[in-house]
């Protein structure tokens, strides 16, 4: 891990591909840039983190059989 | 080709239904898929890994259930994706499948873009804002109430 210190303006480089830009400091929060190849997903890191679990929780389900509409039901309820 | 299954065996697939993710999925191991349908009916498929047999994630296609769905995906995306148009894509998202059909949940926010014609795929963050990643499934639609012609998709599945 590496922790530096940088002004607005300034950037860092990651590898050959990836530049990070502070753009701006106003209060708690920092406004950074990002400039990376199209290919590289870049995430919020809640949301990475959110879209994780749901991916996790999916693959983790324990239904045997994906429903289907019962054709034969006109009713408003189907069942797994 | 065939895949290996801990859910259904082996299957057979085409050799051109396999999607390839060159980013992966979000927190799940593995760059080739492949879309299973287990049911010809049903509005959902196995989004199945092709290198791990324990790997699959049910998925449907969003605007079967949410008519008013949209998707933004950015310019970068799309051009990883070799995407011109939105002719050339097919949306799915992720289902998280439970004993009851009440407790159904899908991901708006995080669907998964296909460029059904070169086989590509990637999951990305939904650049229109506000929706959940674990929205109520049946919240607008009833499952009986989605028509069974409308759940066939233009990526080859493999049949479970």
């Amino acid at each position: 891990m590496l922790v530096i210190t940088r002004k607005p303006g300034e950037r860092i480089r990651v590898g050959n591909d990836v530049t990070v830009t502070v753009l701006e400091v106003s209060g708690s929060s920092v406004r950074i840039g990002i400039e990376a190849p199209a290919d590289l997903p870049i995430y919020r890191h809640e949301v990475w983190l959110a879209v994780e679990a749901e991916n996790q929780a999916a693959a983790g389900s324990q239904v045997s059989e994906l429903p289907s509409p019962d054709p034969t039901s006109g009713s408003k309820k189907g069942t797994p | 080709m065939q895949i290996q299954s801990n859910r259904f065996g082996t299957i057979e697939v085409r050799d051109d239904a396999v999607l390839t993710f060159p980013a992966g999925l979000i927190g799940l191991p593995g760059e080739r898929w492949v879309l299973v349908a287990q049911e010809p009916t049903s509005p959902f498929y196995w989004l199945h890994s092709a290198e791990h047999a324990e790997v699959a994630i049910p998925v449907t296609r969003p605007w079967l259930f949410f008519n008013g769905y949209e998707v933004r995906v950015s310019d970068d995306e799309a051009k990883s994706l070799g995407l011109k148009g939105p002719e050339d894509a097919e949306i799915f998202c992720v289902v998280r499948a439970t004993e009851r059909l009440e407790d159904f949940t899908i991901n708006l926010a995080g669907p998964i873009v296909l460029n059904v014609e070169q086989r590509l795929g990637r999951q990305i963050i939904n650049e229109t804002g506000g929706y959940s990643v674990r929205q109520p499934l049946f919240a607008e639609v009833e499952l009986n109430d989605v028509p069974s012609e409308a759940t066939h998709t233009t990526v080859p599945a493999a049949v479970a």
